[in-house]
């Protein structure tokens, strides 16, 4: 039985789940390094735990502000209408039960009763009304949350504990979008206070924060989450969240003992941590947090149709110059996966038949640049400086096109910037990434169909049978037939070559020895319906 | 000299103002607003929400109508709200600005406290091996990067010798030993390279001390040597090196991002820097304009520090 976790980030089967909730012989699924003593280990009540996070949140109301949930403490304090598993199939939460009617253009959420915010108001019909007319608001609602919502027409109470939600368009998807993530729920009566003392329903209750230092949270007592011996979660009686935005930083901090859990360690530093310092702490493996990819801008300048008649034979001969196995060595250190779709074997939603994209062939990259009309067009790769696996597959690119015979410049800069480029199409190789879509059609509805703002403001792909794809697997309700779609229409991009998937983002989490009955799931460190830190509990 | 002090804040006036603007009109100069920040990635490229966003942040008024009612609000003390965290700005500078004066003011006295002894003894014994020792540990910390040698003292008092914490930030007025456990290595490792540039400036002038003729005078009128060197030449030696801590000290308040980052210090140098990325232009106005005041201030004290030093100084 290995002590990092073991399973190599495979997901927890619904039985495992269970067992991780009563946390009697989780033993291998968790990380707790012996089989013999984990009989004997039983959740202890009590406990602070201490996580060393790459990022802070920027602002105390979860409703304006994103709380990314792997690394902003603040995400402990959340909850929503519904909870994922840890098969991110939506599971019940502040709504005990919800439905879908035949035309998929109205969902109704039965609410548990006697549920409460932090503040001990009543979790009613009402309320999530409020939140969601909230989040709608655009003055108020961050564009991640709200898009989440943006089907939404409007929202109705049929009785205490009935809320109806109306949409535009039918929407077989709608349900994963109202889990906590990124919907979650905020106490009415205590909006007033919202950006200094928020009140939300999860399992932690907000206690303190200082920007950049510390965010303390305490054990919600009136949650509504219980292990399988019917003991209320969380076990922990705080969580305090302490950013270090260095990776390095980070480990030294567990190392030293000021921390009791990293929510990454850098790839480059893995494989030696875990030979050297594998004996004294576990490590965990989040299979897939996001999908990066390199997209080619195709509004405007040479790999765009309208501009350039050979825009896809350019496009192929960037594909063909890109060498995936090296980003994935360089990079990723080999840690993680190839992406030739958007989702990994870790998701449900893997599709299993994508052709892929060209593979790496300088000679027949160069060859094509040579045909290609606009080949020696002076070309700009822009890359977001938040995260450094894209900043590196940006600087990988841009040698292996330069190699290629690629005239290529190469450039990072900070969000505004990289919008405000966007919004002129101002670049031409755009190295990014998308993560925590848990229904693919917050992925392809939002990012691949020609019609989806996002799409236009940044490739402006468009493919008639790709549309139709995506629009019919939206309010397809059989499951297999819609990963099929999203698979087909994996293949049809891997063609057009709007963008080229190179790699799936993958985290390596430590934590000391005494935290025991913890694994990270798909959707983050936090919570989910029986494991994250709700299930967390500290030794000694 | 109080008539000096006054008219010495008077100038702060001017300069601020000049200062305020310049920032304002930078920070208007750099691609992309508050508004891009909000809308994000999810491509909500609809021209009503933009307005609406650029109506509630006041982007849709020309910028020295921005400016003239921001520079009215803060003549009456009101910073305004930070549009990132909706919170008071005033309440976001009090968070950063006392851990960074903390630290910066810190890590200069430790620099003070190895480049005044070490800077006179080399002086004293010149060309001996305590000078070449002085002059190679001087030129070792002009030489390596700041952030590799708070990197080796993590590793070597964290890690290793398990000494001191390896990170983060306790504030003096909750636990005043904690905070000082937590302040040893990065004012250690502030004060070492701003040491030894101090170190050799003090060498250098009090070189030039010994050699003056109130020197030899002292020394012909029987003084001990020891009353010679503290009491008549470093005192006029350290005018300089005072100079140069006071500037150094200015620098540190806004230029210690890097070693905040590595200590996770909270400080009001890397709020200043995540508010430039985020365009949030009433904290970056603040922060600046407070970190200015802060400056001239300081400036104004080792003016002061000098009529202390030598009473010869004139404050004109």
């Amino acid at each position: 039985m290995s002590d990092h976790a073991g399973d190599n980030g495979r997901r927890l089967t619904r039985r495992e789940i269970l067992a991780a909730s009563t946390a009697l012989a989780v033993s291998g699924a968790v990380g707790i390094p012996s089989s013999a003593g984990a009989a004997k280990r039983h959740p202890k009540r009590g406990g602070t735990l201490r996580f060393g996070t790459r990022d802070d949140s920027v602002g105390l109301d979860t409703h304006r502000n994103f709380i990314y949930f792997v690394s902003h403490p603040l995400a402990g304090m959340t909850g929503g209408l519904l909870d994922f598993d840890g098969e991110m199939e939506p599971v019940p939460a502040v709504a005990s039960e919800w439905d879908a009617s035949q035309d998929m253009k109205t969902w109704t959420f039965k609410l548990r009763k006697g549920l409460e915010f932090h503040n001990g108001e009543t979790i009613d019909a009402a309320a999530v009304k409020w939140n969601y007319e909230r989040i709608l608001d655009p003055k108020i609602g961050h564009s991640f949350t709200r898009s989440a919502l943006s089907d939404v027409e409007r929202i109705t109470v049929d009785d205490k504990h009935t809320v109806r939600i109306h949409l535009k368009s039918p929407s077989a998807a709608f349900d994963t979008n109202v889990v906590y993530y990124p919907v979650n729920l905020l106490a009415p009566g205590a909006v007033d206070k919202v950006d200094t003392h928020p009140m939300g329903c999860g399992p932690f209750k907000f206690k303190s924060w200082k920007r950049n230092d510390t965010t303390e949270l305490v054990r919600f007592e009136n949650f509504w989450g219980t292990d399988a011996e019917g003991n209320s979660l969380p076990y922990l009686d705080a969580l305090i969240g302490k950013p270090r935005k260095e990776d390095r930083v980070r480990l030294t901090a567990l190392r030293t003992g000021e921390v009791d859990l990293i929510d990454n360690i850098a790839y480059a530093d893995v494989d030696n941590f875990i030979k050297e310092n594998g004996a004294n702490y576990n490590t965990w493996e989040v299979p897939q947090v996001g999908t990066a990819f390199v997209a080619f801008n195709l509004k405007n300048g040479p790999f765009s149709h309208k501009d350039n008649k050979d825009a896809h034979m350019l496009r192929t001969a960037a594909a063909h110059a890109i060498d995936h196995e090296g980003i994935h060595q360089a990079v990723f250190h080999g840690q993680g996966q190839i992406a030739k779709g958007f989702y990994s074997k870790s998701s449900p939603w893997h599709g299993e038949s994508i052709k892929s994209w060209p593979q790496y062939d300088p000679d027949k990259a160069r060859s094509m640049l040579k045909k290609a009309n606009g080949g020696d067009a002076k070309l700009l790769i822009i890359a977001n400086d938040s995260f450094p696996y894209m900043q590196q597959t940006g600087e990988l690119v841009h040698a292996m096109l330069q190699e290629a015979g690629f005239n290529v410049v190469f450039e990072i800069h900070p969000t505004p910037v990289i919008q405000d480029k966007y919004n002129k199409g101002a670049f031409d190789i755009d190295s990014s990434a998308n993560s925590y879509r848990i229904d693919p059609d917050g992925w392809y509805g939002r990012s691949i169909l020609s019609t989806a703002p996002e799409t236009k403001r940044r490739h402006g792909y468009v493919n008639e049978k790709v549309d139709q794809l995506i629009l019919a697997a939206k309010v397809e309700r059989d499951k297999k037939k819609r990963r099929q779609m999203y698979a087909d229409v994996d293949s049809l991009v891997n063609h057009d070559l709007p963008l080229i998937y190179t790699h799936f983002v993958p985290l390596r989490q430590a934590g000391t020895k005494k935290v025991h009955g913890y694994h990270p799931a798909f959707t983050g460190p936090f919570q989910y319906a029986g494991g994250g830190l709700r299930t967390a509990w500290m030794e000694g | 000299m109080l008539a000096y002090i006054i008219r010495r804040i008077a100038h702060l006036v001017p300069v601020l103002f000049v200062l305020t603007v310049s920032v304002f009109v930078f920070v208007e100069m750099l691609p992309g607003n508050i508004v891009d920040t909000l809308i994000g990635t999810e491509g909500n490229d609809d021209p009503e929400i933009r307005k609406a966003l650029e109506q509630e942040y006041g982007l849709d008024q020309p910028v020295h109508i921005r400016y003239a009612k921001w520079l009215g609000r803060v003549v009456q003390g009101d910073f305004g709200i930070s549009l990132v965290t909706r919170r008071p700005v005033t309440l976001e500078l009090m968070t950063g600005i006392p851990a960074t004066v903390y630290l910066a003011a810190v890590g200069i006295g430790v620099s003070m406290l190895i480049a005044v002894p070490l800077g006179t003894i080399a002086a004293v014994r010149r060309n001996t091996p305590v000078d070449y020792t002085a002059q190679v540990t001087s030129l070792a910390g002009i030489s390596i990067p700041e952030f590799w040698f708070a990197i080796l003292c993590v590793l070597l008092f964290s890690l290793y010798l398990g000494w001191l914490p390896s990170s983060g930030y306790v504030s003096p007025f909750v636990d005043l030993k904690a905070s000082l456990t937590y302040l040893i290595l990065p004012a250690v490792a502030i004060g070492f390279r701003q040491a030894a540039f101090t170190t050799r400036l003090t060498r250098s002038s009090m070189l030039d001390e010994m050699n003056k003729e109130y020197v030899d005078t002292a020394r012909s009128l029987g003084f001990r040597e020891r009353k010679v060197i503290f009491k008549y030449t470093l005192r006029n030696a350290m005018i300089p090196t005072l100079t140069i801590s006071g500037l150094q000290l200015a620098n540190l308040l806004g230029g210690t991002v890097v070693l905040e980052t590595i200590f996770a210090w909270p400080g009001i140098g890397r709020a200043i820097y995540e508010a430039i990325l985020q365009r949030d232009y009433p904290l970056v106005q603040a922060g600046v304009l407070v970190l200015g005041v802060i400056v001239v201030v300081t400036n104004l004290l080792v003016d002061l520090a000098y009529r202390l030093l030598n009473p010869r100084v004139a404050l004109a």
